[in-house]
C-alpha cells in the first residue's frame, strides 16, 4: 500500500496563492464581491474607525499635543483616590452583576429544564422581557417601588429615609437593577447547555452509586463550566457597558460609563471622555476576546446539535422547590416592576397621590411627539439596513472561505459589545468634520472594484480611470466655483444622456436604469420645491399634537431624496458597473468612464461624510448596535441549511443571485423576520450610542426620557418607557404571528436567535 | 474523449489547527461520452472532491478539466450544463415535487408548455406520477431520491454527477434504485459520474470503475477487470476479499510459470517472463478455493469453521499461511473439527498475482 510519503511531491502552492484563489472565487461573482466590499467598508467606517478615533483621542489634548493627563490621574495624589475608586467601583459592579446574574440565570434555566413547573412558557417570556425594554426601565421602576417615595418602601413599609439610612440609590441598588436587566443572557446560555447535556452521563454516575450533590459537583457542574464562564464574562461586559441604569440609580457611586457621559454632557471634555473610554474599553475588549476565543471553544457540549430527547427531571423536593420558589418570586418581581412603570405613567404624583390621570400622557404627546416619531421612523428605516448587512455577513461567514473572515465576524459583533458611549464619542469625533481617510478608502475601494471587475486589461483600466479622473476634476472645479447642488444637477443630466445613449445602442435595461438615476438625482434639489410649501402649510396648523406630528414630515421626505453625496456616488458607480457587466459594448465603456468621473466627484463633493447632525449617522449607529443580533440569527439559520441545497441550484444553471432569491432567501425568511424584529427592538431601546448624536432636528425618545427625568418628571419618564415597551411588544407579537404561520409550512424558528 | 481531467491537484489550505490536505493528487481521467464511471474508494480518498471539481464547486489547485474540447477548469458551476444528485438529495424544502423538478428549466427560461411536457415525461420515467403537488416532507426517502434524480435528468445534462445517491436508503430500496438508475442512464445515454464507497454498487452499475485511495487513482478499468486483475493489494482488498500468498518462482517462460508456495507447487498463467528465484504475491480470492476430498491439489489444517447458512467460512492453515475462504456448494458444506487436515482444490489456472 502506498502512503502519502511515497507519492510524488505535491505541486507546492504558496499560502498567498491559496488566499488569492479564495478571493478570486468570491470575485467570480460580482454581486457577492460587492456585498463583501460594502460590508467591510461599513465595518471599517462605523465600527473600527470610530473606536480607534476614540482611543487615539484619549492621548491628545485639545491642541492636538500628545498628553497622558487623564491616565496620570489614576496615580495622581489629588485625583488619584477618586479615579481609582471609580475604577474599583466599576469592576465591583461588573463582578457582582456577573455573579448574581449568572446565579439567577442558572436558577431559571434549571427550573425550566429540570423541574416540572407550571407556566414554563410564561416564565420564559418574563425572563426575556428585560432584554427588550428600554435601558433604564428597571432602574425607573425600582425607584418607583423601592425609592424614597417608593410604593413598597414608603407606601407599604412606611420606611423613611434620612441621614445615613441605606436606600435604593447606590451600589446595591445598581447591582440589583443590573442583575434583573441582564440575567436573561445567562438564562439563555445555560438553558441551551442544560438542554443539550446528555442525561446518560448523569445516569451513569447515578448507577455507580453517586449521590445527588456529588453528581452535581463532579459531573453536571464541570460540564456546565464553559457556559457559566461564558455567561459570567458576557454579563460583566454588558454591566460595564450599561449607561442608563447607573445614570439614575447609582446615587453617590460613580461608574466609568456614567463618568464618561458626564465628561461630555457636563464638562464638554472629549479628551477626558476618550481617555476614560480607553480605560473602559480595555477590560471590555479583553474579556470579550477571552469569551469568544477561549471559553466558547472549551465547551464539551455541542451547541449546534439538537436537544437530547430524554431529559432528567428533578424529583427530589428539597432541590426542586427552592428552585421553583426563587423563580416564581423573581417572575413576580419582574411583573411588578413592569406594572409599576405602567401605573407610574398614570398616577398623579407618585409617592404622594396615586390617583389616576392622563396628564402625563397628554404632556408626553404635547412635548414628545416629534421624538417618538423620529425614533420610530429611524428605527424602522435602520432595520432593513441592519438585517441586510447582517444576512450578507452571515452568508459570507457560513458559506465562504476567505482570509479575514474571522475579523469580519468579530468586528460585526464588536459594534454591539463595546460600551455604546465609546461608539457614540467615536461617531462624534469621526464624523463631525469630513473623515478624509475614510473618504479616500471609500474612493479607492470603489474605483478599484469598478475598474477591476469590469475591464480586462490594465491598459483599458488606466485609460478609463484617467478619463474618469479628468471628468471628476472638471466637475469639482465647477463645484468650487458654485455650489454642490449644481454638480448633482449636472451629473443628473449626464446620467440622463448616458441613458439615452444606452437605449440608442440597444441596451434598453441599462438605459432605463440610467434615466431613472438621472431623474432621481434631479430630485435632490427639486424636492425642496415640494418640501418648502409643505412646511409652510404645516406651520399654519394650530399648535398641538397634530402639528407636532406633522412638522417632521419635510425632513422625512428629504432623507430619501438627499442622501449624502458619497453614498450617491457609490450608487452611481455600482449601477454603472452592473449594467456594463451585463452587456459589454463600446458605448458602455465610454459611459463607464464618465460614470467613474461622476461618482468620484460626488464622493469628494462638499464635506463628504460629515454626518453628525444628519439622520444618517443615527441610522448607522442603530445598525451598528443591532448588527450582532441579525448576524447571529442569520448564522444560526444558515447553518441549518444544507449547503448542497444551494449547490443543487447552482448546478441546475442558476447563478448566485437567482439561487439567493429563489432558494436561500425563502429558507432564511424566519431568521430575517426574527432579525428585523430584534433589530427594531434594539433601535427603539438604544441610548448610549446615540445620546451624543441627537440634534434639535432629530430627537430620540430614550434621550428625551433622560432629559425629562432629569427635570424631575419621573412619571413622564414612565409614560415614555411604557410607550416604548408597548411598541416593542407590538413588534414582537407580529414576530410571533408571522413566524407561527411560517413554521406551519416548514422548519422551526428559535425566538432566542436574536437575543 | 468527452470529459478529461489532466493532472488535477486539489490542496486544501490548513485551517482551524488542521494541517494542509491534498485531497486530490495528480488525477488524470478520460471519460467517454455515454459512459457511467464510478469513483470508488474508502471515505476520505478524494472521490467526492474529484466530483466537486468536475461540478465546479471547487477549483483545482492545478491541472485542467476539459469537457467536449472546452477548458472548463474555472468556469462557474452554473455555466457547466451539468446536473447532480446529492447524497442528502438537497431537495428544495419550500417547493413541491413539480416545482423542484422544473426548477432548472425555469432557470433556463423554457416555455411553460415545454416545462410541463418535459417534467411529465421525467416524472413517469422515475415513477412519481401523481405526486406532483406533494411537499418534500410528505415523501418517503425513496421518493425523495426519485425527485432528486428526476430533477437532474430533466435538464438533459452534458454530465450527470451522482454523489453516493443511495447511501441514505435501506438495503432493499438501494438494490431497486441501483438497477433503475442504470436502466435510465442507459436509456438516455447520459455521461455519468457516480461516487460510491460500495463496491457492489460500483460492480453492478459501471462501464468503468476508478478506484481511488488517498487522493490518488489506484486503478481504472471495467468492473470485471478490476476484480480479476487488481494491480495492488489495496484494490484487491477493497473490492472483494483476498488472501495474499508469497510465492517463489521456480521456472518461467513468457506465458506460464511454476511457483512454490503453501508447501506445494503450482503452474500459473502469466503476462510476461518472471525471473527465476524471485518472489511474487498471489492473490487468492476466497472463491478460488473449494473443498475437494481425494482430488485436491492442496492440503491444509482447519483452524475454524463458521456456519453462515448459505455458506461455511473456513480458516485453513497451509504451509504456515492462514487462508480464509468460504464454501457455498451444499454438498461440500461441512463443519470440520479444529485441527483436521483436509484436501482443497486451488483453481490455479485463473490465479492473479502482483510483482512484489
Amino acid at each position: 500500500m502506498s502512503t502519502n510519503a511515497d507519492l510524488k511531491p505535491l505541486r507546492s502552492v504558496s499560502r498567498l496563492k491559496q488566499r488569492m484563489q479564495e478571493f478570486s472565487l468570491i470575485f467570480r461573482d460580482h454581486v457577492l464581491a460587492l456585498g463583501l466590499l460594502l460590508c467591510v467598508l461599513f465595518l471599517i467606517a462605523f465600527i473600527i474607525y470610530p473606536i480607534l478615533k476614540t482611543a487615539i483621542n484619549g492621548f491628545f489634548n485639545s491642541e492636538g499635543q500628545f498628553s497622558l493627563e487623564y491616565f496620570k490621574r489614576f496615580v495622581d495624589p489629588y485625583y488619584g483616590p477618586l479615579s481609582r475608586k471609580i475604577f474599583g467601583d466599576t469592576l465591583t459592579m461588573g463582578l457582582l452583576t456577573a455573579f448574581g446574574g449568572t446565579l439567577l440565570g442558572f436558577i431559571f434555566a434549571y427550573t425550566i429544564v429540570r423541574c416540572r413547573v407550571p407556566g414554563k412558557k410564561y416564565i420564559h417570556i418574563l425572563a426575556l422581557v428585560p432584554t427588550v425594554s428600554p435601558p433604564f426601565a428597571i432602574a425607573l421602576s425600582s425607584i418607583l417601588l423601592f425609592g424614597r417615595n417608593g410604593l413598597i418602601s414608603k407606601g407599604l413599609l412606611r420606611m423613611t429615609f434620612g441621614g445615613n439610612i441605606n436606600d435604593i440609590y447606590g451600589m446595591d441598588g445598581l447591582v440589583f437593577v443590573q442583575i434583573i436587566t441582564f440575567f436573561s443572557v445567562s438564562y439563555l446560555i445555560l438553558r441551551a447547555m442544560l438542554e443539550r447535556l446528555d442525561p446518560s452521563m448523569e445516569e451513569a454516575a447515578r448507577s455507580m452509586g453517586a449521590g445527588k450533590i456529588h453528581i452535581f459537583r463532579t459531573v453536571t457542574l464541570p460540564l456546565l463550566i464553559p457556559g457559566i464562564a461564558g455567561s459570567f464574562l458576557l454579563l460583566f461586559v454588558e454591566s460595564l457597558a450599561d449607561l442608563g441604569n447607573p445614570l439614575f440609580i447609582s446615587g453617590n457611586t460613580t461608574v466609568l460609563s456614567a463618568q464618561i457621559f458626564l465628561a461630555i454632557a457636563g464638562e464638554y471634555d472629549y479628551q477626558k471622555a476618550s481617555a476614560l473610554a480607553v480605560v473602559l474599553l480595555i477590560p471590555t475588549l479583553v474579556i470579550f476576546l477571552v469569551q469568544r476565543y477561549y471559553v466558547s471553544r472549551r465547551s464539551y457540549i455541542s451547541v449546534t446539535g439538537k436537544p437530547t430527547s430524554g431529559l432528567i427531571e428533578e424529583k427530589e423536593g428539597w432541590i426542586r422547590w427552592p428552585f421553583i420558589i426563587v423563580t416564581y418570586i423573581i417572575c413576580i418581581l419582574i411583573l411588578t416592576l413592569y406594572i409599576a412603570i405602567m401605573y407610574g405613567s398614570f398616577s398623579k404624583a407618585w409617592g404622594i397621590d396615586y390617583s389616576f390621570t392622563f396628564e402625563w400622557w397628554k404632556q408626553m404627546f404635547a412635548r414628545g411627539t416629534e421624538s417618538i416619531l423620529d425614533t420610530t421612523f429611524l428605527s424602522v428605516l435602520a432595520t432593513p439596513l441592519a438585517v441586510l448587512l447582517g444576512m450578507v455577513i452571515a452568508f459570507l461567514v457560513v458559506r465562504k472561505n476567505f482570509a479575514g473572515k474571522e475579523i469580519v465576524d468579530f468586528t460585526s459583533n464588536l459594534g454591539g459589545a463595546v460600551p455604546g458611549t465609546i461608539l457614540g464619542i467615536g461617531f462624534v469625533l469621526a464624523f463631525s468634520t469630513s473623515p478624509t481617510i475614510l473618504v479616500f478608502i471609500l474612493f479607492f475601494v470603489m474605483i478599484l472594484f469598478a475598474l477591476g471587475v469590469s475591464l480586462q486589461s490594465n491598459k483599458e483600466r488606466i485609460l478609463a480611470g484617467t478619463a474618469g479622473m479628468i471628468i471628476a476634476i472638471i466637475l469639482n472645479y465647477i463645484e468650487k466655483m458654485s455650489v454642490t447642488l449644481l454638480i448633482v444637477y449636472i451629473i443628473g443630466v449626464i446620467s440622463l444622456l448616458c441613458g439615452i445613449a444606452e437605449i440608442i445602442s440597444k441596451n434598453r435595461k441599462a438605459g432605463r436604469r440610467f434615466i431613472i438615476l438621472g431623474l432621481y438625482l434631479s430630485t435632490y434639489g427639486l424636492v425642496e420645491y415640494v418640501v418648502h410649501p409643505l412646511s409652510r402649510m404645516i406651520s399654519r396648523i394650530p399648535s398641538g399634537v397634530f402639528k407636532n406630528a406633522m412638522t417632521q414630515i419635510p425632513d422625512y421626505i428629504r432623507l430619501f431624496f438627499q442622501l449624502p453625496h458619497p453614498i450617491l456616488g457609490c450608487i452611481i458607480l455600482i449601477l454603472a458597473v452592473l449594467s456594463f457587466l451585463k452587456k459589454k459594448t463600446k458605448t458602455g465603456k465610454i459611459i463607464l468612464s464618465i460614470m467613474i468621473g461622476c461618482s468620484t466627484s460626488l464622493i469628494f463633493a462638499g464635506k463628504p461624510l460629515a454626518l453628525v447632525g444628519t439622520p444618517y449617522i443615527i441610522l448607522a449607529a442603530y445598525a451598528v448596535r443591532s448588527l450582532p443580533a441579525s448576524v447571529r440569527s442569520g448564522i444560526a439559520s444558515l447553518q441549518q441549511i444544507d449547503p448542497s441545497i444551494e449547490e443543487a441550484s447552482a448546478i441546475m444553471g442558476a447563478d448566485a443571485q437567482y439561487t439567493f432569491r429563489k432558494v436561500t432567501l425563502p429558507l432564511i425568511m424566519p431568521a430575517i423576520i426574527a432579525g428585523m424584529i430584534f433589530s427594531f427592538t434594539r433601535h427603539m431601546t438604544s441610548l448610549s450610542a446615540i445620546l451624543f448624536l441627537v440634534s434639535p432636528k432629530w430627537r430620540i425618545v430614550t434621550a428625551s426620557i433622560l432629559s425629562e427625568w432629569e427635570q424631575g418628571g419621573i412619571s413622564m419618564a414612565a409614560a415614555y418607557s411604557t410607550l416604548i415597551i408597548l411598541f416593542v411588544l407590538i413588534a414582537i407579537s407580529i414576530l410571533y404571528f408571522v413566524t407561527n404561520r411560517m413554521i406551519k409550512r416548514r422548519g422551526g424558528i428559535d425566538i432566542t436567535w436574536g437575543a | 474523449m468527452y470529459l478529461n481531467l489532466e493532472n488535477v491537484f486539489k490542496v486544501f489550505p490548513p485551517r482551524g489547527g488542521a494541517s494542509e490536505v491534498t485531497a486530490v493528487n495528480d488525477v488524470t481521467l478520460n471519460i467517454k461520452k455515454g459512459e457511467l464511471v464510478t469513483l470508488l474508494g474508502p471515505s476520505g480518498c478524494g472521490k467526492t472532491t474529484t466530483l466537486r471539481l468536475i461540478g465546479g464547486f471547487e477549483v483545482p489547485t492545478s491541472g485542467k478539466i476539459i469537457l467536449d474540447n472546452e477548458d472548463i477548469t474555472s468556469l462557474p458551476t452554473h455555466n457547466r450544463g451539468m446536473s447532480m444528485v446529492f447524497q442528502s438529495y438537497a431537495i428544495f424544502p419550500h417547493l413541491n415535487v413539480f416545482e423542484n423538478i422544473s426548477y432548472g428549466l425555469n432557470v433556463m427560461k423554457v416555455s411553460k408548455d415545454d416545462i410541463k411536457k418535459r417534467v411529465d415525461k421525467v416524472i413517469s420515467l422515475v415513477g412519481l406520477t401523481g405526486f406532483e403537488t406533494r411537499a418534500p416532507n410528505q415523501l418517503s426517502g425513496g421518493q425523495q431520491q426519485r425527485v432528486a434524480l428526476a430533477r437532474a435528468l430533466v435538464l438533459e445534462p452534458k454530465v450527470l454527477l451522482l454523489d453516493e445517491p443511495l447511501s441514505n436508503l435501506d438495503a432493499k430500496l438501494r438494490e431497486q434504485m441501483r438497477t433503475e438508475i442504470r436502466r435510465i442512464q442507459q436509456t438516455l445515454g447520459i455521461t455519468s459520474i457516480y461516487v460510491t464507497h460500495d463496491q457492489i454498487e460500483a460492480m453492478t452499475l459501471s462501464d468503468q470503475v476508478v478506484v481511488m485511495n488517498k487522493g490518488v487513482i489506484e486503478q481504472i478499468g471495467p468492473p470485471q477487470e478490476i476484480y480479476k486483475y487488481p494491480n495492488s493489494r489495496f484494490v484487491a482488498n477493497f473490492i472483494g476479499r483476498a488472501n495474499f500468498v508469497k510465492a517463489e518462482v521456480v521456472e518461467s517462460n513468457s506465458t506460464r510459470a511454476s511457483v512454490k508456495c503453501l508447501g506445494t507447487g503450482f503452474d500459473i498463467n502469466i503476462k510476461e517472463k518472471l525471473e527465476t528465484g524471485s518472489t511474487i504475491t498471489l492473490i487468492l480470492r476466497p472463491e478460488l478455493l473449494s473443498i475437494a476430498a481425494g482430488k485436491g491439489n492442496l492440503k491444509g489444517t482447519v483452524k475454524k469453521s463458521l456456519y453462515l447458512g448459505n455458506a461455511v467460512e473456513y480458516d485453513i492453515e497451509a504451509g504456515n499461511q492462514l487462508l480464509t475462504f468460504s464454501e457455498t456448494h451444499p454438498d461440500r458444506m461441512k463443519i470440520f473439527e479444529s485441527g483436521e487436515v483436509i484436501e482443497l482444490e486451488l483453481h490455479n489456472e485463473i490465479l492473479h498475482y502482483l510483482n512484489e
